[in-house]
């Protein structure tokens, strides 16, 4: 997905570029008037989903794909709302001169938050911007999905409760995409299922080459695989023939490696051939999805996971696939799938809220507590939350490569 | 046993790297007492150099016969002149109005080039490793149960060629005498009509040349280059030269070859997240009883 992010990039930028001078400050409030009622609705009754996403700049091309993810949703739950009540969606752009901008995408939360009106947020689309809005959304005790944000420690560990400092007892920030770590437990069930027993794992002493390494390594581990050895990478080197030497005496069936293409994870595979390693087998995850930029000539035999469905191959996604080409005239981006489905989320929390309510427009606690016990079905499979926010049943797709390029081999539900 | 010559096998090709590396910066420490950081960066930029080379004469997988002599030689002279080219503008433009400036200056001119040149290469093939072709065919030969490739052979034989030829250079050339004199005392050779100014040139045109030597044949041997391969590379065979005794040629040799072996066992025994650890805690005790280097006494050889 980051691979054809990056080309639609490339593509777009030129486009974009021209604007940005212009736009980058003006955050595009799109308020696009959803009202299918018959006449309008009375002012009081008017109820908002926030969008923040990175609209404008070198992340337009993804975001503005996964807010159409968003306003299509937001659009088609308005024929579920009860009579008198409107949905609209307010879009603000987090990007500012071009760039996801932590501190933009906190102020555009706080301008959320400030209109009454706004029961839920969707977005943002970066990890980072994420970090700084989550203190802001649990402050104020307002619900926020976000369709990809995947580094681990927005919800897991003690970094994730001190974004929860303000309201601690309350977890007010959800997401619909799996997260990084998980790719090691599916790698490791896709190992064990390719009857793979012996694996060698390796990992560039690198947070995220770390985490998904020992999560490879317990999960392979427990599936009855026998773990041969660890080793780690030493920094700016080229040469790891005498690391592979190593691994060559232990016989592996599969090399793992914890870690992206640039910190050794491509010199690795090419390396491989080098001291007679050709065919064995290669996993990581999805920081191996352009390890043919690297190891061209020496991909084939090598597998990774991206931690989000393929949404295009889901059949639960076909009509969701259809609706988006029928009113965009567009092909789906990698996050649109999500996006709808957080939209989703939000949309049915509010829905179910007012139900309890009696008619009245909710409170934001209540969406936030309908938000945490949604059971949905979604484009990319039914959607339930644990304590902290994470899906409880997250689907990984796995590749691989022939001939040099990757290939999508399957979707992985992962069993927890 | 069989690994343990295996990873020697691997650890003397490694060496012989940091070897080539190793000779341009002795080679300008003994000249005149600067310690040329951006030579690592044009080691990367030797390999780079022949990258190009390559593509534009279309090659891009293994060659055989007239097209392999004639294809790396013309790679292999390309990088090492254009390397050469750099060295001696890199000379000019940065270090000379500095020679007689306080020694910080020019040291922080070196770290600045070495900066613009990983940054402009950067730039140039881009952030991620690019592929290498691998020109020259790597049939294997058994040693005591070890396959050693050609290219291996290829690698560790080129670096001992250009040390001795190199060595030949140095004792027996009017240029080599030039370059000893001025490295002994650079006033009096320029008393003696000596042009000192050339006789610098020409040791960065040789030092850098074989920069580009040893970033060709690596490109070849690992098959892939990265704009920020020098500043690793770079370092260990500074700390080679050190390690044999900085301005010493031989030296500089030997503690390429040293400090390739320790990298490459410290990897097996250790780990790989150890192999830094170990080789600069050994350079660190030899230092410490020997400051001069294993082969330092030979001060007045220094080239």
């Amino acid at each position: 997905m980051r691979i054809s992010a990056a080309l639609l990039i490339v593509l777009l930028s030129a486009c974009s570029g021209a604007n940005n001078a212009s736009t980058s400050k003006n955050t595009t409030t799109t308020t696009t008037a959803v009202t299918a009622a018959p006449s309008p609705a009375p002012p009081g009754q008017v109820m908002k989903i926030g969008i923040d996403l990175p609209l404008s700049g070198g992340d337009a091309s993804v975001g503005i794909s996964t807010e159409q993810g968003a306003l299509l949703a937001i659009d088609q739950a308005q024929k579920n709302m009860p009579h008198g009540f409107t949905l609209q969606s307010e879009a603000l752009d987090d990007a500012v001169q071009g760039v996801h901008n932590p501190e933009q995408g906190a102020s555009n939360v706080r301008s959320f938050i400030s209109d009454s009106a706004v029961l839920a947020v969707v977005g943002p689309y970066n990890s980072n911007v994420a970090r700084a809005e989550i203190p802001v959304t649990n402050a104020a005790g307002l619900a926020q999905i976000g369709p990809s944000v995947v580094a681990d420690n927005l919800t897991i560990g003690p970094e994730a409760a001190q974004l929860r400092r303000a309201n601690p007892s309350m977890n007010t920030f959800f997401r619909v995409c799996t997260i990084d770590s998980r790719q090691g437990s599916a790698l490791a069930q896709f190992a064990r299922s390719l009857g793979f027993k012996r694996a060698y794992i390796i990992d560039d002493n690198e947070t995220y080459g770390l985490d998904l390494a020992d999560r490879f390594e317990k999960d392979f581990a427990a599936d009855g695989g026998t773990v041969l050895a660890r080793d780690h990478l030493a920094k700016n080197t080229q040469d790891f023939k005498s690391l592979l030497l190593k691994v060559l005496a232990a016989k592996p069936d599969v090399v793992f490696f914890g870690g992206v293409t640039s910190t050794g994870g491509g010199l690795i595979r090419k390396q491989m051939f080098s001291v007679g390693l050709g065919k064995t087998a290669y996993m990581g995850g999805d920081g191996l999805a352009d390890l043919a930029t690297v190891a061209a000539g020496q991909a084939d035999g090598s597998y990774y996971t991206l931690a989000a469905p393929n949404a295009m191959k889901l059949p639960a996604a076909q009509a969701f696939v259809k609706a988006y080409r029928a009113k965009y005239n567009a092909d789906i981006g990698p996050y649109s799938a999500n996006a709808y489905a957080a939209a989703q989320v939000a949309a049915n929390a509010i829905i179910r809220a007012i139900d309890s309510s009696r008619g009245a427009i909710p409170a934001r606690a209540a969406v936030v507590t309908n938000v945490a016990s949604t059971k949905l079905e979604t484009p990319i499979g039914p959607i339930s939350f644990d304590k902290f926010g994470d899906v409880t049943n997250p689907v990984l797709s796995l590749y691989g490569f022939k001939n040099g390029q990757p290939y999508f081999i399957k979707q992985i539900q992962l069993k927890l | 046993m069989h690994e343990f010559l295996a990873q020697l096998a691997n650890g003397i090709s490694l060496g012989g790297i940091y070897a080539l590396i190793a000779l341009g910066y002795t080679m300008v420490y003994g000249i005149i007492g600067l310690i040329n950081f951006a030579h690592g960066d044009v080691y990367t930029l030797g390999s780079f150099f022949a990258l190009t080379i390559l593509t534009a004469l279309g090659v891009s997988g293994e060659l055989h016969g007239v097209a392999l002599v004639a294809d790396v030689a013309i790679a292999l002279i390309g990088a090492a002149l254009l390397c050469g080219i750099v060295g001696v503008l890199i000379e000019r433009l940065a270090y000379r109005r500095l020679r007689n400036a306080p020694r910080l200056a020019p040291l922080i001119t070196a770290i600045g080039i070495s900066f613009i040149l990983e940054n402009v290469m950067q730039i140039w093939k881009g952030p991620a490793p690019v592929s290498f072709p691998a020109v020259v065919p790597n049939p294997s030969v058994m040693v005591a149960g070890v396959a050693i490739g050609a290219q291996q052979f290829l690698l560790v034989g080129s670096a001992v060629v250009m040390m001795v030829a190199l060595q030949l250079f140095i004792h027996n050339t009017r240029l080599g005498r030039a370059m000893r004199a001025t490295a002994e005392d650079r006033d009096a050779a320029q008393l003696m009509g000596i042009n000192i100014n050339k006789t610098i040139m020409l040791t960065f045109l040789i030092g850098s040349a074989l920069a580009g030597v040893a970033g060709f044949v690596s490109g070849v041997y690992y098959q892939s280059t990265w704009f920020f391969n020098g500043f690793g590379a770079g370092l260990k065979a500074f700390t080679a030269a050190v390690l044999g005794g900085i301005g010493n040629i031989a030296g500089a040799m030997l503690g390429g070859f040293l400090i390739g072996i320790i990298e490459s066992f410290a990897t097996w025994k250790f780990g790989g997240q150890w192999s830094n650890v170990t080789v600069f805690a050994i350079l660190i005790l030899v230092l410490v009883f020997r400051p001069s280097g294993l082969l330092g006494e030979a001060v007045y050889e220094r080239a």
